[in-house]
């Protein structure tokens, strides 16, 4: 299905860091990206023809959040433009989708939050069912906690497995060290829980001739897509990820070799989980970048992913590659973009 | 090419207080009205847009993950957009990049706003006290537009009255006054200068849905499809020297983008009716203007002239509009899907005899963000 | 990033939600309320809490109730060492899911075991109610089976349980920016502080940390202090309405006022000694600061809007004939 569609490629990308606490506004970060994809690519900012942005405004509690990000994104002369309230990685489906269509040849896609204001485990129990869980405070750490038990039950996973991952994101750390810190949502331990961080992320897609305009190498995206499952806890098993395997497929992961992939791993154990799903196997480098454990600028973070797995295939380290995107409890929603250098 | 896309089927609540429903269950009545007068059930949707204007307004934070399963998305991929008071378009219009892209050929798109689980004044000023409501932001703007044209001052008196009338034609309104007249609108309490009570928006619960599908499956569907002729969207800053937030050039150029999409040369002429979001009555006459339907200035005297009534040359709201209903996120979307009634001759009551090609449109923020659909009985209407 | 002089803003964001609950999830919780656990049966399947809808398709489902528990068991569970504000409890406990008995499914709640050695997968438990209950969810949670006392048998006859209350109290604690820091501090002297932007020269009160225009970030370097005098450029009268949190009563005016030497208006100016009669676009009016010592940022976020009130006692009329409205539209803002 992926080859039936219009090449599409990611052209510029920029990230900012991930900072425990930005001393300044989103909207700030958001400029910083826009600007260098602007300097980058050498357009003018009402040359991109289309633009999106995902961000949230529970994150700083502040109805409209978008508002005030619009003036980082740019809105003068008036823009083609729209906003998700989801993780960036969802604004690109939407420009891909958009750029599908034929009479648009540029796009221009945020995904940015400041979660540092915010108890962000309190936060995010207003995501649960608003009947039954979020009255609990229902946080995704100890939702995390819990699938993360269900992988030891189940046998698919042990506290080692779940102490590499971690590791990969903490230079110099040793699993061994890491097993022996204490619990914290158990049998998670504090290293196994990405920490909100502020931070924006950013790219600019092209199709048709525009590519070949462009300076920079392009990283095309052959294949997207993105699936959701239960809400409800109790009609899954936690041990398995249907819906990142079904985005994979409808991507066309399996239609060549990952040499790399970015997930979207916020809690150690769901590295074991998605690896399964996606038919990741041990030698497929996941995470090169240190993934989200390392960094996680909330709504920010899944299309970071794309802009690390496209930075490396530009680099050429790499020439086929797998992004993911995860939102909900427990990885509920999946996004899965598949990104190839030049044959 | 993007693929042409047509409204299946359209489902709607009532928008009073829905105090009988879960957030569920109102989401859940729009969708499977939809589906319905579709002939169809969840299980031929490919993919789910949800669109609702801020989280806090239910406090329900990201609901498209709560929603998942009542929606029937379990398995399938479901989107949410967020662009304020204009959300209800632009998650239209995001469903129809899903089709007209071709990746999908049946697209569910669901809005939905429950203001009696919370208090949108209370959220939209971020909780605190004094919050000026957005009557207060946009009245100061009404005023330099009544300044600017030289409007009398019964225009706004009388769009009210016209869109409460209309109203009583429609099941679904919230606001239901049989004996409104010009007298009852001006005695009513000021809230914003120039504004009264009877000239702003009620505080409603509701949802709306629409089925989205491609040409062939439109062509084979049961019911008559409204065709998606064209759409349109555009953004500006809130604020910033130089902006005219009376005629906003985002509105300007989402229209001029539309009518050139479309192939639209004499607006008024070419277009039969318009669902506008008209939340304070002054509205109707400075979009009518914002969006090049009427020169500048001469807006007011469309309205005044009755051509905006049902029953005149260019009816403007025959469901009763926003000032009769507002479930603020599904806003939007009542305008496109009542445009889209309009042209698959399935208004009822509120039926502009004849119409062929509407504009169903909404705008948020701070009269910033604008989205805009034109729908036709026909693909590719012939415009003289 | 610490700030020297001025404490981090913090922000409670408190409302009390109230949910219709709908009748299937209102059954649940009128069970709740009564003192029993509810299923409701769809297909083979009873699930607990009831749904309104077979989650397999999305089909309507009239709910066929079925009393479950009220014991269960555990089929996953985390030890929560630190309890969030949120939480049911203030003392380490587990969340678990827990599938009771007669139920095909489970659903995530609280179990006050005491340790994390009291805890373990396939584990029996049982629910305890509070003995006040308003039918929600948090009116029981549940314990070791060993722990646990014969419930006390259903209390019936109650009214059914149509809404749910849900008091939503988010914290948000942050460093103001560091423009923020300069603009508030200036109005703690008793100045007005704005950014000048490098490219087009425009003032923006207060400076935003960028000239968004112009897509430059500003910083210090372009700070600029601008008059405490200056033209109403846009006004509202708003009569308060009723909200949680809401302190306002009486009418007021809320005012957009461009101060000499900048490009862009302050907003949310609260007038309360000029009489609306005499309030107008274009109207000259200087700023009455409060003595130093009284004025108080606290109103102040770190956004654009509002707060003057807390350093600036009133606005004044200057006397000087009023400004050229039309000057003024593109700052009705």
């Amino acid at each position: 299905m992926s080859h039936d569609f219009r090449p599409v490629a990611v052209v510029a990308t920029a990230l900012t860091p991930a900072y425990a606490s930005f001393a300044g506004p989103e909207a700030a970060l958001v400029m910083t990206c826009v600007n260098e994809l602007l300097e980058t690519t050498g357009l003018r900012r009402e040359e991109v023809e289309f633009t999106i942005a995902g961000s949230c405004d529970y994150l700083g509690g502040t109805p409209f959040s978008f508002v005030m990000n619009l003036e980082g994104v740019g809105a003068w002369p008036p823009v083609y433009e729209s906003h998700v309230e989801m993780d960036g990685a969802w604004a690109l489906f939407e420009a891909w989708l958009r750029l599908q269509c034929g009479d648009v040849d540029t796009a221009l896609v945020v995904g940015s939050g400041r979660a540092s204001a915010g108890r962000q485990r309190e936060v995010f129990a207003l995501q649960t069912d608003p009947y039954t869980m979020t009255p609990l405070g229902t946080d995704p750490v100890s939702l995390a906690g819990i699938q993360a038990r269900a992988l030891l039950d189940s046998g698919r996973a042990t506290e080692a497995d779940f102490a590499a991952a971690a590791a990969r994101a903490l230079p110099g750390a040793s699993v061994e060290e890491l097993l022996k810190a204490d619990y914290w949502c158990d049998p998670l331990r504090a290293h196994d829980v990405a920490a909100p961080a502020d931070g924006a992320a950013a790219l600019i897609l092209a199709a048709g001739d525009r590519v070949r305009e462009l300076p920079g190498t392009p990283v095309w995206i052959t294949g997207m897509d993105h699936r959701i499952e239960s809400h409800h806890l109790g009609l899954r098993d936690l041990t398995s990820s249907p819906s990142a395997a079904r985005a994979a497929r409808g991507a066309g992961v399996h239609e060549g070799p990952v040499d790399v992939a970015e997930l979207m791993v916020v809690h150690s154990p769901e590295e074991v989980v998605l690896r399964a799903a996606l038919g990741l196997d041990e030698a497929v480098p996941v995470n090169p970048s240190g993934g989200p454990l390392a960094g996680n600028p909330v709504m920010a973070t899944g299309l970071a992913r794309v802009v690390e797995v496209a930075r490396r295939i530009a680099a050429g380290d790499a020439r086929r590659g797998l992004a993911h995107a995860s939102s909900g409890p427990c990885l509920q929603q999946n996004l899965v973009a598949v990104l190839e250098g030049e044959h | 090419m993007a693929r042409p896309c047509a409204v299946v089927g359209i489902g709607q609540t009532d928008y009073r207080r829905r105090l009988e429903v879960s957030l569920e269950g109102l989401v859940r009545w729009a969708a499977l009205e939809a589906l319905e007068d579709a002939g169809l059930t969840f299980a031929d949707i490919d993919a789910v847009v949800i669109g609702k204007a801020p989280d806090l307004l239910e406090g329900v934070m990201m609901p498209e993950l709560s929603l998942a399963d009542a929606l029937g998305a379990v398995g399938k991929p479901i989107h949410r957009v967020h662009t304020a008071g204009s959300v209800g378009a632009a998650t239209a219009i995001s469903g129809v990049t899903m089709v007209e892209s071709g990746r999908y050929d049946r697209v569910l798109v669901v809005c939905y706003e429950k203001q009696s689980e919370g208090n949108a004044t209370w959220a939209l000023s971020g909780g605190k006290s004094g919050g000026q409501g957005a009557g207060g932001t946009f009245a100061p703007w009404i005023r330099s537009y009544i300044k600017r044209s030289g409007a009398p001052e019964h225009i706004g008196w009388q769009v009210a009255v016209k869109d409460r009338r209309n109203a009583l034609r429609n099941p679904h309104a919230h606001l239901r006054i049989p004996d409104i007249s010009v007298e009852k609108v001006k005695e009513s309490p000021m809230l914003w200068e120039p504004l009264h009570f009877l000239e702003s928006c009620p505080s409603s619960d509701g949802a709306a849905a629409v089925v989205l599908a491609s040409e062939d499956l439109a062509r084979r569907g049961p019911a008559k499809p409204a065709w998606v002729i064209a759409h349109a969207k555009r953004s500006e800053y809130a604020s910033f020297p130089g902006r005219d937030p009376v005629r906003p050039r985002a509105g300007v150029d989402c229209a001029e983008a539309l009518y050139r999409k479309a192939g639209i040369t004499d607006p008024l002429r070419q277009i039969d009716c318009a669902e506008l979001y008209v939340p304070f009555s002054w509205y109707e006459p400075m979009w009518l203007e914002g969006h090049l339907l009427t020169a500048p200035g001469e807006g007011w005297k469309l309205t005044d002239s009755g051509a905006t009534e049902l029953g005149g040359s260019f009816p403007v709201n025959p469901s009763g509009g926003v000032l009769s209903s507002n479930p603020i996120g599904a806003s939007g979307l009542v305008r496109c899907l009542e445009a889209a009634r309009q042209v698959r001759g399935t208004a009822g009551e509120h039926q502009v005899e004849g119409a062929r090609v509407a504009l169903g449109h909404a705008y948020g923020g701070a009269a910033q963000y604008f989205a805009m659909w034109l729908v036709g009985s026909e693909l590719r209407p012939a415009f003289a | 990033m610490p700030q020297p002089g001025l404490p981090p803003m913090r922000t409670v964001l408190e409302y009390p939600y109230t949910r219709t609950t709908g009748p299937v999830i209102g059954a649940f919780l009128t069970g709740i309320r009564d003192g029993r656990l509810l299923g409701g049966r769809i297909g083979a399947q009873v699930r607990c809490p009831p749904l309104e809808y077979d989650p397999g398709t999305g089909a309507p489902a009239d709910l066929d109730p079925v009393e479950v528990g009220p014991c269960g068991t555990v089929s996953s569970w985390t030890w929560v060492r630190e309890p969030t504000a949120s939480h049911p409890f203030r003392h380490p406990f587990a969340f678990a899911l827990i599938v009771p008995d007669g139920a095909s499914t489970g659903f995530l709640h609280a179990v006050d075991a005491g340790g994390p050695e009291r805890m373990s997968t396939g584990m029996r438990v049982t629910i305890r109610f509070k003995e006040q209950r308003a039918g929600a969810v948090t009116d029981f949670w549940f314990v070791p089976e060993e722990d646990g006392a014969e419930p006390a048998p259903p209390v019936e006859g109650g009214e059914p349980v149509t809404l749910t209350e849900q008091p939503l109290s988010l914290t948000y604690t942050e460093p103001y920016h560091p423009h923020r820091v300069r603009f508030l501090t200036g109005l703690l002297e008793g100045v007005v502080t704005g950014q000048r932007s490098p490219v087009t020269g425009k003032v923006y009160v207060p400076g935003r940390g960028y000239d968004h225009l112009e897509r430059t970030l500003m910083t210090e370097e372009h700070d600029v202090v601008v008059a405490d005098r200056g033209t109403v450029s846009s006004f509202t009268e708003i009569t308060p309405v009723r909200y949680h949190g809401q302190k306002e009563t009486e009418p007021y005016i809320r005012a957009s006022i461009l101060l000499d030497g900048s490009d862009s208006p302050i907003t949310g100016v609260d007038i309360r000694t000029i009489p609306l009669a005499e309030f107008r676009v274009g109207l000259r009016l200087r700023a009455v600061w409060k003595p130093e010592g009284e004025r108080d940022i606290s109103a102040f976020d770190n956004r654009s809007t509002g707060g003057w009130e807390g350093v600036i006692d009133r606005w004044e009329p200057t006397g000087e004939p009023d400004a050229d409205t039309r000057a003024l539209e593109e700052h009705a803002f």
